[in-house]
């Protein structure tokens, strides 16, 4: 009884030292965000304080207001998963379940792309987008996204496909369903959790992307990860703006992860346990 | 446009006048622009600003209230000459980096960009910029009566220079130089240091960090532009000289007690924190009153004094960088010049040099300055005759006693041009010694052993 309850003690003092050092960064962030520029520099740093919205009030609303920049970061990020997920359903399907020439290869091949550090590439890519003009454009910078989006999403994907019986597929076949219909009314619903991890991970990737996007945007595109920079100036760090900024930045990406939470949970574990549902 | 406003408030005592003007913002900015577009003093000059009229060039800037002045003044150009402007604000981090993508890929996408002076010799060496003096020399570009190149800062114009052939006009720079806490010092009888020497026994005498008051502090941060800004002032200080018979040296007993000295200074008297914290920390810690002194740009002088932040305004007072054993100050010769791209089609690059000499002329900087209708107004005018108009002198006053003398007199008599080693390979060196110098202070290294790795380092570079 005392042995399970001291383990019992010693599982939650790990834990809350782990859920403090990761909650840190985020609670003093939206802490930052409601004081004043004074009060962030405070010492002792103020726990209790007048919380203002100037910090949010200008960022939104300022002469130099984000949500021009979180409108980019949208149409990248939806962009992204949009087209990542119309091609990536389709081939991670083909990569599970058909028979075809180089299929090991082709496998092998979306994982390689994966193996490139991606510093390495930014020069290239640039080169690339400013000669067919797409520097700074959406199309520019959702296409370079893809290169790791996609291969991401496939990957991950194949498992979830792999898992699903093969009598499921025969059975409509049977019932003289086409393959595509297959696909479409009797595969896809079946690995719905999947999917959802997949969307989440791709939308989140091209929302926090920094390094392609600081060097492929401009003044048109500019997502807010690369506009959030503008903060730390060669003048003045502004904390509390820039806190702010990142508590925004960080909403949608909650939100989502509330939203989806359900599909995770469920989709990891499916895609977890191996056997089951495999050949 | 104008998120940095609190930064030059012009110690307007009263804080609400500044507060008003930070509320109406670019509607104020606006207005600037447009109450002094009164462009008799540009079209004076014997140069037919309209003959290109109609281009439109892309200029990269970073995000600083000195850009954002002159950004604010862009309308008055585009009047005067027909040009559209595009500023982008890049962080200064990605500016060398998008810049050099640039260049080196001749897409010509920013006709110019605010320059590290530290890269003239890469970007001369490729060819990648224009040498400015067939512009300057062109009449029917340049009147040099009107423009009057010799009035721009001459250490400035040296830093931006390969081989006697100017490479970057120089828009807004600054100097090194003492801050210090006149009230701290005057209560323990101390005086700003002379040199090297005092500094460290002011800074011994000042340190008590139960009080939370610590005796100094130097950016610490590893950086190009960080620690490798603040240690090659004490380097050479020391009597160090990075061309050694002709070759790049960065090790050596003269390097040695220079990088001792950072060290000490750093371990004993600034706060631990110190060794990651870069020139706004530094101002932060001052501005709250638990520094005594440090050595940075004089243009951190309007951090300090801002009233919606600072602790210590009334309490500041400036001296020039205390002598080494070498008999020298050497203060940074730091500023933001703009080049022009090679690879621009030549009318590009006509309405790119007159923007060069729009931004760098005696009235754009004094519009962009004491002139500015915003509040924040510059501090680091690239022109002698700004600096010595009684308006702008009035102004800097503001900002603390001796800060004007001090500034002034860095920046005739502290300045040298071989600051830092001023060859192509910087970029890579600069980073190999920032490296070097943070292991030292994080005592990972000892002093000897951090810069007889980097020199080791740095020799195949060179060879390259």
């Amino acid at each position: 009884m005392t042995a399970k309850r001291l383990r019992i003690i010693a599982l939650l003092a790990i834990s809350t030292v782990f859920l403090l050092a990761w909650a840190f960064p985020i609670v003093w962030s939206v802490m930052n965000s409601l004081k004043t520029d004074s009060d962030v520099l405070a010492y002792p740093p103020k726990l209790v304080f007048t919380p203002t919205w100037e910090a949010y009030r200008d960022v939104l609303f300022g002469s130099g207001s984000i949500l021009p920049n979180l409108l980019s970061s949208v149409i990248i990020s939806v962009g992204t998963t949009v087209v990542t997920m119309l091609m990536a359903v389709p081939a991670a399907y083909a990569l599970a379940r058909l028979r075809f020439r180089g299929k090991k290869f082709a496998g092998f091949y979306v994982l390689a792309t994966q193996m490139l550090p991606p510093v390495g590439i930014i020069i290239p890519y640039f080169l690339v987008l400013r000669n067919i003009g797409w520097i700074d454009t959406y199309q520019g910078i959702i296409l370079i996204y893809l290169s790791f989006s996609l291969p991401f999403a496939i990957w991950l994907l194949v498992s979830y496909f792999e898992d699903i019986p093969f009598e499921m597929e025969e059975a409509a076949y049977l019932d003289g369903a086409s393959r595509l219909k297959t696909l479409w009314r009797i595969i896809i619903p079946q690995v719905r959790g999947g999917i959802a991890v997949t969307v989440v991970f791709v939308f989140l990737n091209a929302w926090n992307e920094f390094l392609f996007a600081v060097v492929l945007s401009g003044n048109t595109v500019r997502p807010v990860t690369v506009a959030m920079f503008n903060f730390v100036s060669v003048e003045q760090t502004l904390w509390a703006k820039l806190a702010a900024v990142s508590v925004l930045a960080m909403l949608p990406v909650v939100v989502l992860g509330v939203v989806a939470q359900k599909h995770i949970v469920k989709g990891l574990t499916v895609g977890a346990v191996k056997g089951g549902g495999r050949r | 446009m104008t998120s940095f406003k609190p930064t030059r408030r012009t110690l307007l005592k009263t804080g609400t006048a500044a507060a008003a003007f930070a509320t109406l913002g670019p509607a104020f900015l606006r207005q600037a622009a447009a109450q002094d577009a009164d462009l008799a003093p540009y079209k004076s000059a014997q140069i037919d600003w309209q003959q290109v009229s109609g281009e439109t060039i892309t200029v990269a800037v970073i995000p600083a209230s000195y850009f954002e002045n002159l950004i604010a003044l862009a309308p008055q150009f585009k009047a005067l000459t027909g040009i559209d402007v595009r500023f982008e604000k890049i962080p200064p981090a990605q500016i060398r980096q998008k810049s050099v993508i640039d260049l080196t890929s001749k897409t010509g996408t920013y006709a110019t960009h605010a320059a590290d002076p530290m890269y003239y010799a890469l970007y001369a060496a490729n060819k990648w910029v224009e040498p400015l003096d067939t512009y300057l020399a062109d009449k029917s570009l340049t009147d040099p009566a009107w423009f009057k190149l010799d009035d721009i800062i001459p250490a400035w114009r040296s830093a931006n220079g390969i081989d006697g052939k100017l490479y970057g006009m120089p828009y807004d720079g600054e100097v090194t130089i003492q801050v210090y806490r006149k009230d701290l010092y005057d209560a323990k009888g101390l005086k700003p240091a002379d040199t090297l020497e005092a500094y460290m026994s002011n800074a011994a005498a000042l340190n008590t960090p139960n009080d939370r008051v610590w005796g100094a502090a130097l950016r610490g941060v590893a950086g190009a532009g960080q620690n490798m800004y603040i240690y090659p002032s004490i380097f050479r200080e020391f009597g160090g000289d990075w061309m050694k018979g002709g070759k790049l040296t960065v090790n050596g007993p003269e390097a040695e007690a220079a990088l001792a000295w950072y060290v000490d200074i750093m371990k004993k008297y600034a706060p631990t924190a110190a060794a990651n914290w870069n020139w706004p920390d530094i101002a932060d810690a001052f501005s709250q009153g638990t520094v005594a002194s440090y050595i940075d740009a004089h243009s951190s002088a309007s951090v300090i004094n801002n009233p919606e932040k600072s602790k210590v305004i009334g309490k500041v007072a400036y001296a020039r960088w205390p002598k080494g054993p070498s008999g020298k100050r050497t203060t940074s010769i730091w500023n933001w010049g703009f080049p022009i791209n090679s690879a621009l089609p030549e009318k590009k690059r006509k309405a790119t040099w007159l923007f060069i000499q729009w931004a760098a002329s005696a009235e754009t900087q004094a519009r962009t300055a004491h002139k500015f209708a915003g509040p924040t107004k510059r501090s680091g005018v690239n022109r002698t005759s700004v600096w010595k108009d009684p308006d702008y002198i009035k102004l800097m006053n503001g900002f603390g006693e001796n800060f004007v003398e001090a500034t002034m007199g860095a920046l005739q008599e502290d300045t040298d041009v071989d600051w830092r080693p001023r060859v192509p390979q910087w970029p890579a060196i600069g980073d190999t010694m920032a490296t070097a110098i943070q292991s030292a202070l994080s005592g990972q290294a000892s002093i000897k052993a951090a810069l007889d790795d980097a020199q080791r380092r740095i020799e195949p570079m060179m060879r390259g």
